[in-house]
């Protein structure tokens, strides 16, 4: 059957079928693809030049698991430094598996890795915050707080090891969701901030670079898998209805009928950006040129958001004993 | 004809007519296609693919959502 063929080599089983370019690809000539897409994307964008060291946001999942082992090929040829770091929020019977995933990946790819646990840094847990939110009229979600202190301990992590660069892996779909998001609620100023290299507002930050952001969530799933790896595909417990998942549902669907509509979304935004920019961000205030007196960390208060979350949480477990 | 179609801990056997798409049997059992990988007999293959008497089928949801 034609059908089955892969239009790369000829080898009769697909594991793809590409609607957005008409390839059908064999699982070798689908994997090469995916890391030829990635590294065309880091060599473009310009997200790496010769000797960054690179850490490596590390949760376990598919994602994070993909970027590790690409980044890696740019490792072994002694082009850049790879190092990761995996945050242990403290989620009870759900994060244990991503933590341990996260462990073995590294090992097997010989790359240095740290992990952060939430309890011992701070001495608290996303379960015990939940715990506490249970009882408010209108309780926080978890990606509140667990987005929040990601992003300290991913900046004091990326500043403890040297770190040049911090790489994350958000793939298409996710970058398709926040410029529609940020379109529909007309957050301009959020929606410039979006691109491959994610522009930094103090320099004390290290810059994030994503380098999956032309790759679609379903083939970033599909290629982890064909690499053998295992992944932890479960969803936190925590996770909610959200504005993000509406929009990705609906993304998804249109993409069905209309298989280029994530590229084009992205590719146009991209193209308005620089104009956006240029007209819209002139008076753009707010950048964090203070500096935490809690942590250090570059804010535009004295006291960052994580910092004055922390010292909330302490004083409601505080009383609570 | 059937096939056993496995989604998680959820297995059950669901039974199809010739030329059937394995695309098809997920739309009738409403499992959106563009969330998951789909393993024929333990080979990852396209939604495009024809059922068999006897395939076992699985379901590998990659993305949350949907
Ligand atoms: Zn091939
Ligand atoms: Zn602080």
């Amino acid at each position: 059957m034609t059908d089955n063929v892969c239009t790369q080599c000829g080898y009769e089983h697909t594991v793809i079928h590409r609607k957005y370019n008409g390839q059908r690809l064999c699982s070798s000539c689908f994997k090469k693809s995916i890391e030829a897409k990635v590294l065309k994307t880091i060599k473009k964008q310009k997200l790496v030049t010769k000797g960054d060291k690179v850490l490596v946001g590390l949760s376990g999942g598919k994602d994070s698991v993909a970027l590790l082992k690409i980044l890696n090929i740019l490792k072994e040829k002694r082009i850049i430094e790879l190092e990761a770091v995996t945050i242990d929020e403290g989620i009870a019977g759900y994060r244990e598996e991503g933590v341990r995933i996260a462990v073995d990946v590294a090992n097997e790819l010989n790359v240095k890795h740290h992990i952060v646990s939430l309890n011992d840094r701070y001495n608290f847990t996303i379960d015990k915050i939940m715990k506490l939110e249970e009882k408010e009229e209108h309780p926080q979600n978890a990606c509140t707080y667990c987005g929040v202190f990601r992003r300290q301990i991913f900046n004091q992590t990326a500043r403890e090891v040297g770190a040049t660069k911090l790489a994350t892996g958000h793939n298409l779909d996710d970058e398709t969701q926040s410029i529609l998001m940020n379109y529909l609620e007309g957050n301009v100023n959020n929606m410039v901030r979006i691109g491959y290299k994610t522009e930094a507002r103090d320099k004390r930050f290290t810059p994030k670079i994503k380098p999956l952001r032309e790759i679609p969530e379903k083939e970033i799933g599909l290629y982890v898998l064909e690499s053998g790896f295992e992944v932890h595909f479960d969803g936190c417990p925590y996770a909610h209805e959200s504005f993000r998942m509406e929009i990705g549902d609906f993304l998804r669907k249109t993409t069905l009928q209309h298989p280029t509509i994530m590229y084009s979304t992205l590719n146009g935004f991209e193209k308005i950006k620089p104009s956006i920019k240029r007209d819209y961000m002139k008076n753009n205030t707010e950048k964090p040129n203070k500096t935490c007196i809690k942590c250090g960390e570059p804010s535009s208060q004295d006291i960052c958001k994580s910092c004055s979350f922390i010292e909330k949480i302490h004083e409601r477990l505080d009383m609570e004993e | 004809m059937s096939i056993i179609l496995i989604n998680k801990k959820d297995v059950k056997e669901i039974d199809f007519v010739e030329n059937t798409k394995i695309e098809d049997i997920l739309k009738n059992e409403e499992i959106p296609i563009e969330t998951v990988v789909i393993k024929q007999n333990g080979e990852t293959v396209t939604e495009d693919e024809i059922v068999n008497d006897n395939d076992e089928i699985e379901i590998i949801k990659v993305i949350y959502g949907g």
